[in-house]
């Protein structure tokens, strides 16, 4: 029974954190907290091709694909520490859309996309979500014709976030209207520059632009429809499987609760010292028992996918109980910090960077976001306990 | 970082799974409850002789020398099967001793069950042993222990008592022979399967010590924080039990003509109860695994405590709560278990102060 870095662990870690002392800098912190550029700003952008540039869009990547092929429980290292230094995450373009072609691409296919993804010629937004088709994906209705080589693709898809910056969309269509609904959908590469797209702002309550996606007689080739027909359903849960690291990940809340008892420990109220109030002790420390039991079921996940398991259920309840204890995180920090704590980021007078306010906006979404606590709940029961579907 | 037992711990817990299942069957653990002692002669002696009250006992000292992590593996599956409390209170009574004094002259006949030794350290309004006002006091007679202990564990049934007390400006432990002049017991009855009483000394005759006088403090403190540890395995142990036993409840139990566990409401309340589990499992283990090893790094075992014991509190709850009215008879395993939790709770993982030693990590460094 081992809980403990080994030497590797602890080495690989060692080695993250000097690139992030390297890399991350205040400069960058304050762009990450502006609002809009969504952390690709200038400076987010330079971080990213300086982890691009060590070979680190390719942790989790086959070797076989120039990738490090690191452990599970690596990759969890290296989100634990850029997410606790509040440092860009890698783009999903390297950690879902690449990996998801590398398993299921044609030769022709990786030969064309996985080369232009390395060097970072194209990046994708992700197109599942639509207007009626949000937690029962599998309802959706944007769908591909095929004319002669080309498909034709009609339909909206929602929450389509980067695709304003993005150079292409992973789209998941329905390609076979006659098959069940889960059977009848597939991935395909849509380019932006394509005739008949067109990307419509939409502002979220956290200060995050997204996008709603529209898809207007869009023609494609026949050969951008990645793997197999009808398959798309599995490929994005199956995506969904390179993602469980990092969605249950209590990274980005450790680093706001770690800022927010930084300022406890400098603030006076009422001329006695806040962290001396036995409120605010108690409330914080159960919170950070909490960040621990969360840490502990993010790393339950990685050590069962090294084991070789689909941690289905472990990582169900990661996210569940991350996304809770988020909104437990900024609900206390707003009001331990009191009126302070519904100050904006920009204000100089803000404590704990401002983001306390921001955390209780951004919280909500953890938990509806990312297949919703709900259907958490169902993955635990089915898949960890074996409870019975009808 | 591999979350795994080694195999010989695989093989004592389903050694001790296996056996303990078969002996804790309701109509014992109820007859057990009537019993003076909490668990009959026999299967007391069954018990020892299977060698389970020798593993926190070194091998010099006629033990198997087992590690805390053992040690805990064993607890925990005791608590799993809801064996006599007397029973553990024996194994962990010499694993206590062997932490303090690795080559006790009494630890021989602790392992056997020969002895039976009884731990006695909290009093009613001390918690802390700076707290205690019980003392030893030396004359020419020799020394004598004089004050009151409260809610000490099998007690009665113990030959003798380990004692912790104020001597010499500090904390004292020594032996008091239970038959022993000026020795007065009264039984208590308490929930939680143990057999506690409080315990009146009067220039009782110290038989023996630990250590020097005054200079128990510190030894007390390291041997009491492995008693905690064993506690989170035993409620972790004990949460998995409820766990496993409410699964198989709502998945067999039909109403409106299903299976409950049909239920969304109730498939979420399985799922939350899995999750905490889960988080009380690790939680547990690393900490136990560093206490073991003497490389905590920081609040890892308040940090376990915290979480640990309100988290078995509300396991048992929900279980409560699923299991309706067939749960909540008295030879119904539930509410032994629900007992345990609020009882290991109170002595070992008291939540106030574990948070107050996890909040003054975070603030007031």
């Amino acid at each position: 029974m081992n809980y403990d870095l080994s030497p590797r662990e602890r080495a690989w870690r060692d080695e993250v954190r000097a690139f992030i002392r390297e890399h991350v800098d205040e400069d960058l912190s304050r762009e990450t907290r502006e609002v809009g550029n969504e952390g690709r700003g200038p400076r987010a952008l330079k971080f990213l091709q300086a982890l691009r540039d060590r070979g680190w869009w390719g942790l989790a990547w086959p070797k076989e694909y120039g990738g490090l092929e690191k452990t599970a429980v690596e990759q969890w290292i290296f989100i634990d520490e850029i997410e606790t230094a509040g440092a860009p995450m890698l783009p999903l373009t390297a950690t879902s859309v690449a990996p998801t072609i590398m398993r299921i691409g044609t030769e022709e296919q990786k030969r064309e996309w996985l080369p232009r993804i390395s060097n970072a010629e194209i990046d994708f937004a992700l197109g599942y979500s639509e207007p009626e088709a949000g937690t029962d994906l599998a309802s959706l209705r944007t769908h591909a014709v095929l004319d002669g080589d080309e498909w034709v693709v009609n339909g909206q898809k929602m929450w389509n976030t980067m695709a304003h910056m993005a150079t292409h969309n992973w789209l998941a269509v329905r390609t076979e209207p006659d098959a069940p609904k889960h059977k009848g959908i597939s991935m395909m590469i849509v380019p932006m520059d394509a005739p008949g797209v067109s990307v419509q702002p939409i502002w979220v309550w956290p200060g995050l632009r997204t996008n709603a996606l529209f898809l207007d007689n869009v023609r494609v080739p026949r050969s951008y429809l990645i793997g197999e027909r009808g398959m798309g359903f599995y490929y994005a849960a199956m995506a969904l499987n390179f993602e469980r690291l990092s969605i249950g990940s209590i990274g980005m809340a450790r680093r706001h609760f770690r800022a927010l008892v930084a300022a406890v420990k400098e603030r006076v109220v009422d001329g006695r010292a806040l962290r001396e109030d036995p409120w605010v002790r108690e409330r914080l420390a159960r919170l950070q028992v909490e960040i621990d039991a969360a840490r502990m079921l993010g790393l339950e996940t990685a050590v069962a996918l090294d084991r070789g398991g689909v941690p289905a259920a472990e990582s169900s309840m990661a996210k569940i109980y991350v996304s809770e204890l988020t909104q437990r995180i900024a609900d206390a920090g707003c009001e331990i910090l009191g009126l302070n704590g519904q100050t904006h980021a920009q204000e100089a007078t803000a404590l704990a960077e401002g983001r306390m306010q921001w955390l209780y906006r951004i919280a909500p979404m953890l938990a509806f976001g990312g297949g919703t606590n709900e259907v958490q709940r169902d993955i635990i029961g089915f898949m960890g306990y074996g409870l019975p579907r009808k | 970082m591999d979350f795994e037992f080694s195999p010989e711990q695989q093989e004592l817990r389903a050694a001790v799974r296996q056996l303990a299942a078969r002996q804790c069957v309701p109509e014992r653990l109820l007859a057990w409850e009537s019993e003076p002692a909490g668990v009959d002669e026999a299967t007391r002696r069954q018990i020892a002789d299977l060698g389970w009250l020798a593993v926190g006992v070194p091998e010099a000292a006629g033990g198997t020398g087992g590690s805390l992590v053992d040690l805990a593996c064993l607890v925990g599956e005791c608590a799993r099967a809801l064996v006599p409390r007397p029973i553990v209170g024996a194994i962990r009574a010499a694993a206590l001793l062997a932490d303090l004094e690795p080559r006790h002259p009494l630890l021989p006949q602790l392992a056997t069950g020969e002895r039976i030794l009884a731990v006695a350290l909290d009093e009613e309004s001390a918690r802390e042993p700076r707290a205690y006002r019980s003392e030893v006091v030396s004359s020419a007679d020799g020394a004598a222990v004089s004050g009151a202990k409260a809610y000490v564990p099998d007690a009665a049934e113990a030959d003798l008592h380990l004692v912790a007390a104020r001597e010499a400006g500090g904390i004292s432990l020594v032996l008091v022979e239970r038959r022993a002049p000026g020795v007065r017991l009264a039984p208590i009855k308490t929930f939680g399967g143990d057999r506690q009483a409080h315990v009146e000394y009067q220039r009782a005759p110290v038989t023996g010590r630990l250590g020097a006088p005054g200079a128990a403090a510190v030894p007390l403190a390291g041997a009491w924080r492995r008693q905690v540890a064993l506690a989170l395995a035993e409620m972790v142990g004990g949460m998995e039990a409820v766990l496993e036993m409410t699964v198989a409840y709502v998945k067999e139990r039909e109403q409106f003509g299903q299976k409950i566990a049909l239920f969304q409401a109730v498939r979420h309340q399985i799922a939350d109860m899995g999750t905490a589990c889960t988080a009380a499992r690790h939680l547990a283990w690393q900490a136990i695994t560093r206490v073991c090893s003497g490389t905590e790094e920081g609040t890892e075992l308040a940090s376990a405590c915290a979480y640990v014991g309100q988290a078995f509190k509300r396991l048992c709850w929900t279980g409560h709560h699923l299991h309706g009215g067939a749960g909540f008879v008295v030879e119904h395993r539930m509410r032994f278990h629900s007992e345990r939790a609020q009882s290991l709770c109170i002595r070992y993982a008291p939540e106030a102060p574990a948070l107050a030693e996890v909040a003054a990590a975070l603030l007031d460094g």
